[in-house]
């Protein structure tokens, strides 16, 4: 029995003293792989590799990586751009996105913040976890910002390869490397392919629980632009109007943004109500502008952008001059 | 608990050291603790059911006292159906109440008086087709004074939840399991390490071939519509490797567990898609089902003696009792009937026990014939398994006329391209592996043997490597749904 258990150790002793190289070139070969998690690798891979330096960065959920293109950023303002959007995540992994960023990249000197409904919400369970996989061990910023979810165990974080058991596979290690996004950003080429009757019924009208530490967070994250002298600009991005319904406390979020930006003196762009809001052949969900919708809506946002850095002498533009009657092509 | 799990790679290795350094002692206290671990293995899953466990244990323990007992004939039946009623009685109200239901209220309507009775919401106890039948071999070898009933209730209760077999068999006879938990159990190292490389090749099959096939196999049964003959084609193939992998995967690690206990359980799988026919394939495939409806119900029923009607009726009743076992769902049915057609041809002609020995005895490769036989069986075979998969008989039959469609000669796509290419080079190096091994009792248990001790650890690395790696999203075993 003894010379079991001996045996049985020695066997186990190098795969302990291997777990720690092996974790490196797991997590090496996964970093690789655009297509997974739908390309948050990619976003993740810049910001902890010191890639990225533009001048104007765009944060928010999946409704700012799939809505503002930075190539046209580029081509119209001259300025680098880099899109962090993060698909399915509100305030909360936002701000860890932005820490990382902040922490191994130069400066921008704009941040354009796509706010929505759920910004300030919290969610329990860690939407698309795998994308954390390849970073998180020993990295006490990843550590801190998502063990308060339903996801990892704390021995996660901290013993190599366990993470990964169980959270990879086979079709994992043979996806595609090619790239997925361009600065972040990703037009989706989709056609709408939401029955809204059908959710209707479904899924009557509901509210949403705004989450108090991530409301105190959001504020600690302006005052920390404020004194880093980085321009911060709110955008509320086109929402298709008949899913606009869904929300029952909708109004009370904007407010509450209207509030925020009036507070802190923060331009506040709000596009919910303009005409693209109605077009449902730019949109593939209520939420979610298609490729074509986004280019449209990223030239509109730039000329209103230009004409606001133009004048300059309101705070607050609830709606862009040029939203209701700019042509959609 | 899953075997592929973490929680019982802790669960494993506490339940060992107790078992052989507290209770080693002490033969009820080392039972005792395989009770205890086996309703703690089985409660980690849904602790309400042990209760039935717990009544089925209890039932058949005071039936087999009491049969010892009793000398009037009539009194012993009616102990025997006592047994019998219970436990198929739990049975048929978890697995086949709402199965008899819904054909019940399609029967009335069908001719003109539909009714609405209520249907309720039963959710099946896991391993409940497995350990029913485990007791039931107990009451039925009792009352045919086959075994001589127990008197140690710690002992039976070991013998009815030992958890390595508690969920998804093997099905023991209680004549072969049940006196191991009354003699002195001793480590044996060889015994224990034969286990740890059953289990290795277990998790190997299981998370390797069957999860990896699984997440093919399941996005083409669920589109089929989406997809062209080939493509369907290789889809029955993955889900034929699937549940290979999958239910004989299970039984490696269950018997290789039960070794490190000092456990001997039989035989469940003897390389099956290597048979020659049909016949062969229902003694290499879940033999420990098989046999038992050999024992307990075929022969009973008269087997294979008597007139070719009576062997007909036989045939038949087995194989749609085995297919009716598996779930209630006309799909099992079919493929019950499906393989009665195919073994039934063997049984008149006299040809069903023609290939009883090793494929390609002696030799590397098997000859042309034998690889005709062999891949006419397989064929075969995976015909069968498209009703086991399909979601019910309308699929199916739509899934198979697509395969033999025009479309069965383009070029197969898959979803994930590189990902099944991948699995395919894994299912063929598998296929080699159990090739090599065809004689033993799983194919890894003499690779490796006369090689240097670091090439044999390389190839466990691998194994373990592999198995990491490709550990997914499909992490439940098949047969637990049974």
């Amino acid at each position: 029995m003894k010379n079991f258990i001996k045996n049985i150790l020695f066997f186990i002793a190098p795969i302990i003293i291997l777990s720690y190289p092996l974790d490196l070139v797991i997590s090496n070969v996964l970093k690789s792989k655009a297509q997974l998690c739908v390309g948050e690798y990619e976003v993740w891979n810049d910001i902890l590799e010191s890639k990225i330096d533009a001048e104007i960065a765009i944060y928010g959920s999946s409704r700012a990586w799939v809505h503002f293109n930075p190539v046209i950023f580029e081509k119209e303002l001259h300025q680098k751009t880099y899109n962090f959007g993060i698909d399915g995540h509100h305030f909360h992994l936002q701000y860890l996105r932005h820490k990382e960023y902040f922490k191994y990249n130069t400066h921008p000197k704009i941040i354009i913040f796509s706010v929505d409904i759920f910004t300030l919400a919290k969610k329990k369970d860690l939407y698309n976890l795998n994308q954390f996989l390849p970073y998180m061990l020993w990295n006490d910023d990843f550590y801190e910002y998502t063990c308060s979810y339903n996801g990892f165990n704390s021995s996660d974080y901290y013993v190599p390869l366990k993470r990964y058991f169980g959270n990879i596979n086979l079709s994992d290690i043979c996806a595609s490397t090619t790239t997925n996004r361009c600065n972040g950003f990703k037009g989706i080429d989709k056609k709408w392919n939401t029955d809204l009757k059908k959710a209707k019924a479904s899924k009557p009208s509901y509210r949403i629980i705004l989450d108090s530490t991530s409301i105190l967070l959001f504020k600690q994250f302006i005052n920390e632009m404020k004194k880093e002298d980085v321009r911060l600009i709110f955008v509320y991005t086109p929402e298709y109007i008949e899913g606009q319904a869904f929300v029952k406390n909708r109004n009370d979020i904007i407010s509450v943004f209207d509030e925020i930006s009036k507070k802190y003196n923060i331009p506040f762009f709000n596009y919910s109500c303009s005409d693209i809001s109605y077009n449902k052949s730019l949109f593939y969900n209520t939420q979610h502008l298609n490729k074509k919708g986004a280019d449209i809506f990223t030239v509109r946002f730039i000329n209103d952008f230009k004409k606001y850095k133009s004048k300059t002498t309101t705070n607050i533009m609830p709606l862009a001059d040029s939203a209701k009657n700019a042509v959609i092509k | 608990m899953l075997f592929n799990s973490t929680d019982f790679a802790i669960f494993l290795p506490i339940v060992f050291l107790l078992y052989w350094f507290v209770a080693n002692k002490n033969l009820k206290v080392q039972n005792l603790l395989i009770v205890v671990a086996s309703y703690v293995f089985y409660g980690w899953w849904d602790w309400r059911f042990l209760s039935l466990i717990l009544f089925s244990t209890l039932v058949d323990y005071s039936v087999g006292r009491e049969l010892e007992k009793q000398e009037n004939p009539t009194k012993r039946k009616l102990l025997l159906w006592t047994s019998i009623i219970v436990n198929l009685g739990f049975l048929g109200f978890f697995k086949y109440y709402n199965f008899f239901l819904e054909n019940f209220v399609n029967t009335f309507s069908f001719f003109g008086y539909p009714i609405s009775p209520q249907g309720l919401n039963v959710v099946l106890p896991v391993g409940i087709s497995f350990y029913t039948f485990q007791t039931l071999s107990y009451s039925i070898d009792t009352y045919k004074r086959k075994l001589k009933p127990t008197k140690d209730f710690i002992a039976f209760m070991a013998f009815v939840s030992f958890f390595p077999q508690l969920v998804a068999g093997p099905i023991e006879r209680a004549t072969h399991f049940l006196p191991q938990f009354h003699k002195k159990r001793t480590f044996k190292y060889d015994k224990a390490v034969d286990g740890l490389r059953q289990i290795l090749w277990g998790l190997f099959k299981k998370i390797v071939i069957a999860d990896n096939a699984a997440q093919i196999a399941n996005e083409i049964f669920n589109n089929s519509s989406n997809y062209s003959g080939s493509t369907l084609l290789l889809g029955a193939l993955f889900f034929t490797f699937q549940i290979y992998g999958d239910f004989s995967g299970y039984s490696d690690i269950a018997i290789g567990t039960s070794r490190l206990f000092g456990f001997d359980l039989m035989q469940n799988f003897n390389f099956p898609y290597f048979s020659r026919d049909i016949a062969e394939f229902w003694r290499r495939w879940h033999i420990s089902l098989s046999t038992w409806f050999r024992d307990y119900l075929y022969i009973p029923l008269g087997g294979s003696r008597g007139g070719i009607w009576m062997k007909v009726r036989n045939t038949f009743i087995i194989f749609i009792v085995i297919g009716f076992w598996h779930g209630a769902n006309w799909t099992f049915i079919v493929w019950g009937v499906l393989n009665a057609a195919y073994f039934l041809p063997l049984l008149l002609l006299k040809k069903n026990r023609v290939n009883t020995n090793t494929v390609a005895e002696n030799n590397n490769l098997p000859s042309i014939k034998e690889f005709f036989q062999i891949s006419v069986t397989f064929a075969l075979t995976i015909l069968a398994w498209v009703f086991f998969r399909a979601e019910n008989l309308a699929h199916a039959f739509s899934y198979l006329s697509t395969i033999f469609s025009n479309s069965l000669f383009t070029i197969p796509l898959f979803r994930e391209m590189r990902h099944a290419l991948a699995t395919i080079l894994l299912i063929l190096i598998f296929i080699f592996i159990e090739w090599i091994g065809r004689n033993e009792q799983f194919a890894i248990a003499k690779l490796g043997f006369t090689w240097k001790k670091p090439l044999r650890y390389a190839m466990y690395y691998s194994m373990i490597l592999a198995i990491f790696l490709f550990m997914g999203k499909q992490q439940q075993f098949i047969y637990f749904q049974f």
